[in-house]
């Protein structure tokens, strides 16, 4: 049984105001040894505020944060040790070379003088920053930025790592190589990560946590999301020579109880996904109203519900 | 204490990598050099310059103070301002340091960078030193004593440097609060009033007096100590106290 007390990481009601902003509202959840938790929302939900309170940079409102144990508002040093972090957008002093950064947060981790040249050779590597390092951290590009600042949270080999969408500014080919990182660090290791990402998420994390408006609204492995909020069955249509109302007559459909417009490349056509109620097969209701109001149906889709659909409809309001 | 060295070491190198730095240097030797040219060839002139054994530095540290009141803010500035703007500051304070040691850590920095400045001054009492002949005692009292003077405008600088992330509104502030520490004694003066004696304890310019004359009072070195001990505290406790508000 998993407790507060013997979770790696536990937030207790987590609440967080900027001035009359609520960016969290009454946020819980256990973090396990081990696990990797994609931490999944869209723009402002609370994913920053909540890592910055995580790694002791801004305090809660209220609520309570547990590492291994201890809160991390009274044993504030001694969990820091224990943690790596990359910030939004992975601030570094752009005056000093990598090497010579590295170095800095190497000795503010206490590591061992003599290991230190060895231990930024090897995260170096790992990362693939080699060829940068000697240069200063203020002529690299965005990627290398990003790199470097995911060198200095593992620097220090923590136990648990939070990384505030530790992809972003990266190309597709290193996106991958940092998945397969993370995955492979996080076989021993507790780590955060956020992301908008549907597909980093399931690539790289064992558990979802969906924010929404500063409140958790979905917590599981991706199957078990799905299992748990794919309830509701939808349909994806496109059509041709529909007019304006076309959003009203579709919602005046027996059984559907959302429609949403989805982008499309297609100028002459628009798209569309429905939400059913459960267990209702809508298709012939969809194409009899094609029939019936002219317009030209070039898509009519059962889906079953994936993770995009569900985040989709979660964080739609 | 390793971690307030490493802080240190690092807030000292990037000095060097910062044009507003050698600026402020720059034009601290250059104002001091014109004092001192200005001041040497009148010292000449008086032969008991000469008879007394003495030359005198009291110009020289006198105008080194007041010149700190102007540039040493402009030392001070970056120190957390600079952090805040660029959210290094985030990066910093998650590592595994105190806030204390941050800020003593900064100070540290400026200092070693404010004793480089004061080496190269060494030049002037140099030249004194081939036309008169100094004495060593109060040489050496006057650069420790003007070492603490501008250690507190560095403290008092990193102080205004907290409350913002703007490297321009904190060489304001810091200047404000300087140049009030410095003159509050001239302040009744100035106003047509009688000297307030509170007042004049309380001024830089009145303990710059005996340090210019190379002598170090225990009362200006607990003074000046206080005011540091005391800018320390309240840049930590802000920086303490940042975590409630924004960020
Ligand atoms: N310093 C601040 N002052 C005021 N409001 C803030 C501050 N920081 C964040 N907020 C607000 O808190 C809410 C949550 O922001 P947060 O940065 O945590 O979102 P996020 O999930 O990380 O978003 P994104 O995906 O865009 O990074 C937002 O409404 C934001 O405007
Ligand atoms: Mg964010």
């Amino acid at each position: 049984m998993s407790t507060s007390q013997t979770s790696m990481i536990s937030v207790q009601n987590l609440v967080r105001d900027y001035g009359p902003i609520r960016a969290l509202s009454d946020v819980s959840f256990l973090i396990e040894r081990g696990q990797v938790v994609g931490l999944l929302g869209p723009n402002g939900a609370g994913k920053t505020t909540c890592m910055k309170i995580l790694t002791g940079f801004i305090a809660a409102t209220s609520g309570q944060v547990l590492i291994d144990g201890k809160d991390i508002v009274e044993h504030g040093v001694e969990v820091r040790k224990r943690i790596g972090y990359l910030p939004e957008n992975a601030p570094l002093y752009q005056d000093m070379r990598a090497r010579d950064y590295l170095h800095f947060v190497a000795r503010l981790r206490n590591i061992a003088p003599e290991k230190i040249k060895e231990r930024i050779e090897h995260v170096a590597k790992v990362i693939q920053i080699e060829s940068v390092l000697n240069q200063d951290i203020g002529t690299l590009s965005k990627g290398y930025r990003q790199r470097v600042g995911l060198a200095q949270a593992m620097i220090h080999d923590p136990e648990i790592l939070i990384l505030d969408e530790p992809t972003s500014g990266l190309d597709p080919n290193q996106i991958i190589e940092i998945r397969e990182l993370i995955k492979e660090v996080g076989k021993d290791r507790t780590v955060i990560l956020s992301t908008h990402n549907l597909h980093e998420v399931t690539a790289t994390c064992n558990r979802i946590l969906i924010v929404h408006k500063g409140r958790l609204i979905a917590d599981g492995s991706p199957a078990e999301i799905q299992e748990q909020h794919g309830g509701s069955n939808t349909f994806k249509i496109s059509i041709q020579g529909a007019g304006e109302s076309v959003k009203d007559t579709l919602m005046g459909l027996e059984g559907v109880t959302d429609v949403v417009r989805l982008e499309n490349q297609d100028q002459a056509a628009t798209d569309w996904r429905l939400f059913g109620a459960a267990d209702v097969d809508l298709r012939a209701d969809i194409f009899n109203l094609a029939v019936q109001n002219g317009w030209t149906l070039l898509e009519l889709h059962h889906e079953r519900q994936d993770l995009e659909t569900i985040f989709q409809r979660l964080t739609l309001t | 204490m390793r971690n307030i060295l490493v802080i240190a070491r690092r807030e000292f190198f990037a000095y060097f990598g910062s044009a507003t730095a050698y600026i402020a240097i720059a034009l601290f030797l250059a104002l001091l050099g014109i004092t001192f040219f200005f001041e040497v060839p009148f010292l000449i002139a008086k032969p008991a310059f000469f008879d007394a054994r003495v030359a005198d530095l009291r110009p020289l540290f006198e105008w080194m103070m007041f010149l700190f009141a102007i540039l040493l803010p402009a030392i001070s500035m970056r120190l957390l301002a600079e952090e805040r703007k660029l959210g290094t500051l985030e990066l910093l304070l998650t590592m595994p340091v105190t806030e204390s040691e941050v800020v003593l850590g900064k100070l540290f920095g400026a200092v070693g960078f404010l004793l480089v400045a004061l080496v190269l001054t060494l030049g002037y009492p140099l030249l004194v030193s081939i036309l008169g002949h100094p004495d060593v005692g109060p040489l050496v009292g006057g650069y420790l004593g003007v070492l603490l003077v501008g250690t507190t405008y560095l403290a008092l600088g990193l102080l205004a440097s907290s409350w913002t992330s703007s490297q321009v509104v904190a060489f304001l502030l810091a200047i404000v609060i300087s140049a009030t520490f410095t003159f509050i004694d001239l302040v009744p003066e100035a106003l047509g009033l009688k000297a307030i004696p509170a007042f004049e304890v309380l001024s830089f310019n009145y303990h710059f007096k005996s340090i210019a004359r190379g002598v170090l009072d225990l009362r200006d070195i607990v003074f000046f100590v206080s005011i540091i001990i005391g800018a320390v505290m309240l840049t930590t406790w802000s920086l303490e106290s940042r975590k409630w508000k924004g960020a």
